[in-house]
């Protein structure tokens, strides 16, 4: 099979492109920093988890378990899923994609797949992105920003100002609105957005904010399926 | 909870990369066709939509108002990047101002 591109050109790309949203993540790292700190962990323990997992709303929810005292290697393994589950989702939009690159290739660069830059890599395939370097590029400074941010929220929190006064909690949350009105060219196009922020009103309402997410993209998936078999 | 450290490290990651990676392992024995195409499109725009519900859903005015104003930036000024930095100024602002 001829691989697809992946070059330096594409990871420098992705890499420019993922520097404010590595603000971001900072501030999210800083976060997490002070909840392990809170639960007895290390500046080093922290670090550690925070490369391992590479998911913060993962950590955290681990960390509020694990500080409950009662955690069994089970519970911990499960909430991990539960609250990561949306990465099905990404990892599964990102195949036709990224498996053009070669496994060796794909598979690393999804150890870098976050929130943020598979919204950024998403955005970047539909204006055309074929370099498949893009998204390891997009992880490198998210990466950094994630682990820094975790030292120092770990070690001198008393110092920080919170993340909070800032407004960098919203960052993720403004960037997503942001894309979502770049990635809307048709009216057809509106259609998974109302789908979308709908289904996640009602299953937070119902279940709780993190199956919502998931949910949000199931039913805008289902939705632009079920349109297109109807226009073929 | 009696185990060490290492082992609730190494079952964290395990269950964090599981996740990372079988979404993507399944989808390569599914073919492409236009509709899942259509779906996959679908899903980042349904996912970033119901992320911004959710954040208005749980702050308040200033929350709200930087969202909108993100949407409205966007379109004027035909950068998300930058429009999403200046939602971030704009709820920075609008809770120092005590909204």
């Amino acid at each position: 099979m001829t691989r697809a591109l992946f070059s330096l050109d594409g990871f420098r790309r992705g890499a420019r492109d993922g520097v404010p949203l590595a603000l971001s993540i900072i501030a999210y790292g800083v976060g997490f920093g002070l909840v392990a700190a809170q639960a007895g962990f290390g500046v080093g323990q922290a670090v550690v988890t925070s490369a391992a997992i590479y998911s913060g709303s993962a950590q955290l929810a681990a960390v509020n378990l694990l500080q409950t005292g009662e955690a069994t290697l089970w519970a911990l393994f499960a909430t991990i899923l539960v609250i990561n589950a949306r990465y099905l989702l990404f990892g599964a939009t990102l195949q036709p994609w990224l498996w053009s690159a070669g496994p060796l290739r794909a598979y690393s660069s999804l150890l870098l797949l976050g929130d943020a830059n598979w919204l950024m890599t998403m955005r970047a395939i539909r204006a055309g992105e074929v370099d498949r370097a893009y998204l390891a590029g997009t992880g490198l400074p998210i990466t950094l920003g994630w682990l820094a941010g975790t030292a120092l929220g770990a070690g001198a929190v008393s110092v920080l100002p919170r993340p909070e006064a800032l407004g960098f909690d919203m960052m993720l949350a403004c960037f997503a609105a942001g894309m979502m009105t770049a990635m809307v060219k048709a009216r057809a196009d509106l259609l998974p957005v109302v789908v979308g922020a709908g289904t996640a009103l009602v299953v937070a309402y119902l279940v709780g904010p993190a199956p919502a997410i998931i949910a949000a993209g199931l039913a805008g998936a289902a939705v632009a399926a079920a349109v297109h078999r109807e226009a073929a | 909870m009696t185990e060490s450290f290492p082992v609730l490290l190494a079952v964290m990651a395990a269950a964090a990369f599981l996740c990372r990676v079988a979404g993507f392992t399944l989808m390569r024995f599914v073919p492409v066709s236009p509709r899942v195409e259509a779906a996959l499109r679908a899903t980042p725009l349904a996912v970033m939509a119901g992320i911004t519900a959710l954040a208005v859903q749980a702050g308040g005015l200033a929350e709200g108002l930087a969202l909108a104003s993100v949407v409205g930036l966007t379109l004027i000024l035909r950068s998300d990047v930058a429009a999403a930095l200046l939602g971030v100024v704009v709820v920075a602002v609008l809770r120092w101002a005590g909204i």
